[in-house]
């Protein structure tokens, strides 16, 4: 067996599609879609939208917050994955740019990223084996 | 009192103009989704060679993502607050990117209040000076250049995805709906 990664086979199943309302949280909001559409595990098929502020995490740690109204989610990829105490969690990376068109990129903190008019997004439903 | 203090960190809730939907997740489902790998060809709008093809395989609504590739031309908009103040924030007026490099964007498929079919599309884009923009991105003006763009497109087959006026935002926005009611 390969040590270099995990595999996990599986199929894809159901797809969502939402909007989100603004003042929403972002990852929290995907979270509930989740809940809503009854997906243990999925993954982002498309998203875009808008938020009030932004607030991006780096790998050491720090967090960007970038001001808005309104900031464009520009790029999104990510997963949304049943964790073993029942809760669920989406970890989601992305680009936003700000009112003069400037980018920025990183993990999207939970909490941290309220919806300022719409969020449209797509999940599919990953279905492990 | 709390912890934030006057650096803005804290997120904000902003009002709207129109009422506060309790409603805050509209979304619909379906069984399965058909995924197309579809290249826009050059000399085509992102509008054009998203629309037709995917209307000749009876694909209305869908959604894609668009992978990287260069444009001839290409207009974006940001969004900055109304400066009519009928809704919180507007598209500014197009800004012209012009030769530029796609590097990644998401769009919808879906129709319009009049019912044509409408691409809501925002992407990260490098300009033909060099600067990495984003924003909202003129689908029917953006023309593909030499070499194809290849985009993946999960379709929407059970439901619709019509843009409607939110009472709440007070501007038109997309929304899953079945028949002609919303969710």
């Amino acid at each position: 067996m390969s040590r270099e990664s995990r595999v996990e086979s599986g199929k894809m199943g159901r797809i969502s599609y939402a909007r989100i309302l603004p003042n929403e949280d972002l990852v929290q909001a995907v979270e509930k879609l989740c809940l809503v559409a009854e997906f243990k595990n999925a993954f982002v098929r498309g998203a875009l939208g808008s938020l009030v502020d932004a607030s991006m995490e780096h790998r050491d740690g720090q967090i960007t917050h970038i001001k808005g109204p309104a900031i464009e989610i520009v790029s999104i990829a990510g997963e949304v994955r049943t964790l073993s105490d029942g809760s669920v969690k989406a970890d989601l990376t992305g680009v936003v740019s700000d009112t003069e068109g400037n980018t920025f990129g990183g993990y999207f903190v939970a909490g941290g990223n309220p919806i300022c008019m719409t969020l449209e997004i797509t999940l599919e439903e990953w279905l492990p084996q | 009192m709390g912890s934030y203090k006057e650096n803005e960190t804290r997120p904000r809730t902003l009002a709207h103009p129109g009422r506060y939907n309790p409603v805050r997740i509209q979304q619909m489902t379906s069984r399965a989704g058909r995924h197309i790998r579809l290249s826009l060809l050059p000399g085509v709008s992102i509008y054009d060679g998203l629309v037709l093809p995917l209307a000749d395989l009876g694909i209305q609504y869908a959604s894609t993502t668009i992978l990287g590739g260069i444009f001839s031309e290409l207009e974006y908009c940001v969004a900055p607050p109304d400066p009519k103040g009928g809704a919180l924030i507007a598209y500014s007026a197009p800004l012209k990117a012009g030769l530029s490099q796609f590097i990644f964007g998401n769009a919808t498929l879906g129709t319009s209040i009049k019912g044509k079919p409408m691409v809501h599309c925002h992407a990260v884009i490098r300009t033909e000076s060099g600067q990495v923009k984003g924003g909202h991105i003129l689908t029917e003006t953006a023309i593909v250049t030499q070499q194809p763009i290849t985009v993946l497109v999960t379709s929407i087959d059970e439901f619709s995805i019509r843009q409607a006026f939110d009472l709440e935002t007070n501007i038109p926005l997309f929304q899953p709906m079945r028949g002609n009611e919303d969710v």
